[in-house]
C-alpha cells in the first residue's frame, strides 16, 4: 500500500492535484471492461506525459492511455489498470501553415476542432473514423482509424508524416518530419500508428492535408446481391477518382432507415458512392455512376451528401456499449462473397467499405453467447482462407475472452514482442489489450 | 578475405557461375550512384528466397556483413559494401509472380524493374504509384529498401503508401511474411518499418504492391520564368488554388543548360526558371485548371506558357526535366546530389539561400525540384580530380542540409541516407530520437550484419571512404 501511495505521490507532483485523479467516484467514469484505474492523471505538456510512463514504469503501474474516449471499446479485455493517461489536455494545434498542406497538432485535438479550423483555408484532413467527431487525433492514430473515405486517401499510417511520442524511460523523442516527403532515418512513425498505445505515446502529430475538394456528393441505390457486385467491380475500377464506396446490407440500412431517402428491401443491398472533385469532374462521375447503379438511384451533394455519409460510417461504431461488432479485412474482390456470407446468417447485418476489403459486420439483437460465437468463428475462418483478417472490435468481456479479439494466432509475434520489449522494457503500456 | 569453404557453400547455394571473386569483377560493385567506395569480398547472384535466404544464413553463422543490390542507382552509398563481406545481387530476381487486377494487386520478385513492371500494368489501366527518375533501371526492391518517391508521389504518395506485403529474409537468414493483400493485419506494422530501412533490417525478396487505376486524362502545362523566384511563388499560388496537380517541378538556369547542351529541345537558355505543371483526372477538369495554372504563370510574369494536351505535346514538354539529372551529370566529372526537403512555403527563402551558398563556396549548384512537395535535388557540380573543389563542394552541401534543418525541412526527401548523410541526421534528430531509432535496428539485426554502417550515425562519425563520383 504504501509503495502505491509513494508512486501516487510521485504522480502528483508531476501533473499537480488538480490534475490527478484518485478519489472513487471520480475514477469509476474511466472504467475500461469492468478495470477501475487507481488514477487518472491529466498532464498539460508533452514532458509531463513522459515524466508520468517513466514513474509508471519505474513503479510497474499499467499505463492505459486515454484521448477522447470514444475508441476504448477496441480491443483485448483490459488486465488491471494502474493510471489512466488522458491526453485531452493536450488540444493545442501547434501550427498550422496552409500553404505548406500540413498541419502540426497535439494528440489531444478532436478531429472535428482541427477539421473546422482547416476548413477555415478550405483545407481538410481526409479521415473519416466512425465515432463522434470528439475522437482525438491520437487516439485515431493510435488505433489507424479510418471511414470510407480511406479508399482514395488512406489512413493514418498514409497520413501522418511524423509524430512526437513520449516514451517509458522518460524521453519525447519525434518521428518522421514536417515535410510530405522524408527518408531521413527509420520511419519510426509507423511503429506507434495502430500500436494501441504500448510503446509509446503519441502526444503530437504532423499530418497531410488535401484541398477541400470543389465539390462532393454520394449516389445512392438499392441493388440485388449480383448486380452490388457487379457494381462495385466497375465503381473500385473507375479511373474517376471516385472517393468511396460502401455497400450495405438490407438488416443493416434498417439501423439507419430513418435517414435514408431510399428504401431497402428483402435481400438489396444499399451501394453508396462518393463523388469529389472539381465540379467539371463531378458532373462526369454522377454520369457514370448513375450509368453503372440504374435509373432509380438518388444523388445527394454538399451537406446533405456530408451528413449521409456520417450515417454510413457511423455503422462501424458499436451501436451500443459492448454490442458485439467483428471487422473484416480480405482481398477487395472477395467483399461481396462475405457479405453473401453474412447475410445468410439470420439477423446478421453487415456493412462493407468495399474499396478497402473492409466489412464490418454485427448481430442486430446480441444472442446468447455460443451463437455469437458460432458465427464469428464461421467469419474469421473464411476470411483468413481469403488470406484475410477478423478482428472482434466490439463485445461483451465475456464474448471477447472467448474469441481471441486479433486472432487465434498473429503472425510475427516474437517480432512483435521485441518491439514491445525494445520501447517498453517494463511492460507497463497497454493492460494487454493489444497483441502485446 | 573469405575462406574456401565459405565460397565453396556459397557456389553451391546459388551455382558457381553466380558467384563472383575475381577482383575485377568486385572493384564494379565496389559503388553505386553516389561518391561512396567499397569492396566486398564476393557477390553473389541469388535465384530465389531460399537461395536469399541460404546465402544470410551463410553469412550470419560466420558474422560476415552483407549487403542487397538492385540496380545500383543508390544515390547515398546505400548498396555500397562498407565493411566488405558479401553482396548480394538481385536482378536474377526479376519476375512478376501475380498480377491480381481485380484486386488491384501484384506480386513481383525484388529484381523487377520498376519501368518494365509499368510498362506490363499500363495495358490493364493500372500503375504502380512510385516514380522514381531512375525508373528505368531502378528495382522494386530498391525502391522498397530506399521508400523510393518521383514526381507524381505529390498526389500519389511514395513506394510506403502502395506496399502491402513482403517477403523478407531477416538477417539471421529466416524467411518471413510482413503485411497481407488484405488490409491491416493485426500488430505492428512490420511492413511499414521495414520500407526505407536501407536494407538495415533483412532483405525483401518479393513484394505485394497496391496498384492504382491510370488517370482518366492528363494535362502539362510548361512556364519559363526570366527569375527563379516567381517560378516558387507560382507553385504557391497553385496549391492555394486548390488544385491538386500530379506533379510541380522545377528546373534552374544552370539545368536548363545543361540540358540544352546535351539533349537540345529549343528551350532559351537565359530564362532563370522552367516550371512544369502535370494535371491529372476526369478529362473535362483538366482545361479550366491547366488554364488557370497558366493564369497564374502568365500573372507572375512568366516569359513563356505552354499547355501540352496530347500524349506527344506532353512527352516534348517532360523531356528536358527527364533528362535533367543525366545532362547535368555530363557538366562536370562529379556531381554531390543534395535532395534536402523543406515545408512548400519555405521554398522561395530556401532559394536565395542557396544561392549565397553558391556565392560562397564558388562552386555551381544546378537545382531541380519536386516542388511541390518542397524536395530540392540541388546538384552540386565539382571536378572529382580537384580535392579542393571537392572538400568547397562537401561544405556547400552540408550547409545545404543546414539552411533545411533551420526552415524545419529534412535532410533527404527521397535518396536515403545510406552512408553519406549520416552525420547528418544529427541536424533534425535529438540524440533521444537517435537512439529510439536504434533500438528498432536491434530487433531486426542484432548482429549489425546487414549494411552495416549505414542510416544511423556512429559513436567515432562516418567511417565512409567518400572520393569523387565519376559520371
Amino acid at each position: 500500500m504504501s509503495a502505491v501511495s509513494d508512486s501516487l505521490h510521485r504522480l502528483d507532483e508531476i501533473v499537480g492535484d488538480a490534475n490527478l485523479l484518485t478519489a472513487t467516484e471520480a475514477v469509476s467514469r474511466y472504467t475500461v471492461d469492468g478495470q477501475q484505474p487507481l488514477a487518472v492523471a491529466c498532464p498539460g505538456s508533452p514532458e509531463e506525459v513522459a515524466a508520468l510512463l517513466r514513474t509508471a514504469a519505474e513503479a510497474r503501474l499499467s499505463v492505459l492511455l486515454r484521448g477522447g474516449g470514444q475508441h476504448l471499446y477496441l480491443g483485448a479485455p483490459s488486465e488491471p489498470i494502474g493510471l489512466v493517461v488522458s491526453l485531452a489536455r493536450l488540444d493545442r494545434i501547434v501550427e498550422y501553415q496552409a500553404g505548406d498542406l500540413t498541419v502540426t497538432a497535439q494528440a489531444g485535438v478532436s478531429l472535428g476542432s482541427l477539421q473546422r479550423r482547416l476548413g477555415e483555408h478550405e483545407q481538410v484532413l481526409p479521415l473519416d473514423p466512425p465515432g463522434p467527431a470528439t475522437a482525438t487525433l491520437g487516439g485515431i492514430a493510435a488505433s489507424n482509424l479510418a471511414g470510407p473515405m480511406r479508399m482514395r486517401y488512406g489512413s493514418p499510417r498514409d497520413l501522418v508524416l511524423g509524430l512526437r511520442v513520449a516514451l517509458t524511460d522518460g524521453e519525447v523523442i519525434r518521428t518522421g518530419a514536417k515535410t510530405v516527403k522524408n527518408v531521413a532515418g527509420y520511419d519510426l512513425s509507423k511503429l506507434f500508428i495502430g500500436s494501441m498505445g504500448t510503446v509509446g505515446a503519441i502526444v503530437e502529430l504532423t499530418l497531410r492535408l488535401i484541398p477541400r475538394p470543389e465539390e462532393r456528393g454520394m449516389l445512392m441505390a438499392v441493388l440485388s446481391p449480383e448486380r452490388a457486385r457487379q457494381a462495385v467491380t466497375e465503381v473500385i475500377g473507375s479511373r474517376l477518382e471516385i472517393s468511396a464506396c460502401n455497400v450495405i446490407t438490407h438488416p443493416a440500412a434498417t439501423r439507419i432507415a430513418g435517414h435514408l431517402p431510399i428504401t431497402v428491401a428483402g435481400d438489396a443491398h444499399l451501394v453508396a458512392v462518393g463523388l469529389s472533385g472539381p465540379h467539371e469532374a463531378i458532373a462526369r462521375q454522377d454520369r457514370e455512376m448513375r450509368a453503372l447503379l440504374g435509373d432509380a438511384c438518388v444523388g445527394l451533394t454538399g451537406k446533405e451528401a456530408d451528413s449521409m455519409w456520417e450515417q454510413l460510417r457511423g455503422l462501424a461504431y458499436p451501436r451500443e456499449r459492448e454490442a458485439t461488432l467483428l471487422r473484416i479485412s480480405v482481398p477487395i474482390a472477395a467483399v461481396p462473397d462475405v457479405l453473401e456470407l453474412i447475410s445468410s446468417q439470420p439477423g446478421w447485418c453487415a456493412a462493407a467499405h468495399a474499396g478497402d476489403g473492409i466489412v464490418y459486420a454485427w448481430p442486430a439483437e446480441e444472442a446468447d453467447l455460443l451463437t455469437v460465437k458460432k458465427v464469428l468463428d464461421l467469419l474469421r475462418g473464411t476470411a483468413s482462407g481469403m488470406g484475410g483478417f477478423a478482428i472482434l472490435e466490439s463485445g461483451s468481456v465475456a464474448l471477447k475472452r472467448q474469441f481471441p479479439v486479433w486472432g487465434d494466432q498473429v503472425a510475427n509475434g516474437d517480432l512483435m514482442a521485441a518491439l514491445k520489449a525494445a520501447y517498453d522494457p517494463t511492460g507497463v503500456l497497454g493492460c494487454g489489450r493489444f497483441v502485446c | 578475405m573469405l575462406d574456401r569453404r565459405l565460397l565453396r557453400s556459397l557456389a553451391k547455394t546459388v551455382g558457381r557461375q553466380h558467384v563472383l571473386t575475381e577482383p575485377a569483377d568486385l572493384i564494379l560493385y565496389s559503388y553505386d550512384s553516389s561518391t561512396t567506395r567499397g569492396r566486398p569480398e564476393a557477390v553473389v547472384f541469388p535465384s530465389s528466397t531460399k537461395e536469399v535466404s541460404q546465402t544470410v544464413k551463410l553469412c550470419a553463422g560466420r558474422r560476415i556483413p552483407f549487403v542487397a543490390r538492385g540496380a545500383g542507382t543508390n544515390l547515398s552509398g546505400g548498396s555500397v559494401a562498407l565493411r566488405g563481406g558479401i553482396v548480394i545481387e538481385l536482378s536474377r530476381m526479376n519476375k512478376v509472380l501475380e498480377l491480381d487486377t481485380l484486386n488491384q494487386r501484384v506480386l513481383v520478385q525484388a529484381g523487377v524493374v520498376n519501368l518494365d513492371l509499368q510498362q506490363m500494368l499500363a495495358p490493364h489501366g493500372l500503375q504502380f504509384c512510385p516514380d522514381p527518375a531512375s525508373q528505368k533501371v531502378s528495382t522494386i526492391g530498391g525502391n522498397v529498401a530506399e521508400n523510393a518517391a518521383g514526381p507524381h508521389c505529390l498526389k500519389y504518395g511514395v513506394t510506403t503508401n502502395h506496399v502491402l506485403a513482403l517477403t523478407v529474409v531477416l538477417p539471421s537468414g529466416e524467411v518471413r511474411q510482413f503485411g497481407a493483400k488484405a488490409l491491416d493485419p493485426p500488430g505492428y506494422d512490420l511492413v511499414g518499418l521495414f520500407v526505407g530501412s536501407e536494407g538495415t533490417f533483412g532483405i525483401a525478396t518479393e513484394m505485394m504492391l497496391r496498384l492504382w487505376p491510370l488517370p482518366d486524362s492528363v494535362q502539362v502545362v510548361l512556364a519559363l520564368f526570366e527569375e527563379l523566384e516567381p517560378a516558387g511563388e507560382a507553385v504557391s499560388q497553385i496549391i492555394a488554388s486548390g488544385i491538386v496537380a500530379s506533379a510541380l517541378e522545377i528546373m534552374d538556369r544552370g539545368t536548363i543548360e545543361a540540358v540544352e547542351a546535351s539533349f537540345p529541345s529549343g528551350l532559351p537558355t537565359d530564362v532563370e526558371a522552367l516550371l512544369l505543371i502535370e494535371l491529372d483526372g476526369a478529362a473535362e477538369a483538366l482545361d479550366r485548371q491547366a488554364e488557370r495554372c497558366a493564369a497564374i504563370c502568365r500573372g507572375l510574369k512568366a516569359r513563356q506558357v505552354e499547355i501540352g494536351r496530347t500524349p506527344e505535346e506532353q512527352e516534348r514538354l517532360w523531356s528536358a526535366r527527364r533528362s535533367a539529372f543525366g545532362a547535368t551529370a555530363r557538366l562536370s566529372s562529379a556531381l554531390l546530389v543534395n535532395d534536402a526537403t523543406v515545408p512548400r512555403t519555405r521554398i522561395p527563402e530556401v532559394l536565395r539561400q542557396m544561392q549565397d551558398i553558391e556565392r560562397r563556396y564558388g562552386v555551381q549548384i544546378a537545382k531541380v525540384f519536386h516542388a511541390g512537395d518542397g524536395n530540392l535535388h540541388s546538384n552540386i557540380l565539382f571536378d572529382r580530380d580537384d580535392p579542393e573543389g571537392f572538400r568547397r563542394a562537401k561544405m556547400a552541401s552540408a550547409e545545404v542540409f543546414q539552411v533545411a534543418a533551420g526552415v524545419g525541412g529534412t535532410i533527404t526527401g527521397e535518396h536515403g541516407v545510406g552512408v553519406e548523410k549520416a552525420e547528418y541526421l544529427r541536424l533534425i534528430y535529438s540524440p533521444a530520437d537517435i537512439a529510439a531509432q536504434g533500438r528498432l535496428r536491434e530487433v531486426f539485426d542484432p548482429l549489425h550484419l546487414a549494411n552495416p554502417g549505414k542510416v544511423l550515425p556512429t559513436e567515432e562519425g562516418s567511417s565512409a571512404q567518400i572520393t569523387g563520383a565519376s559520371t
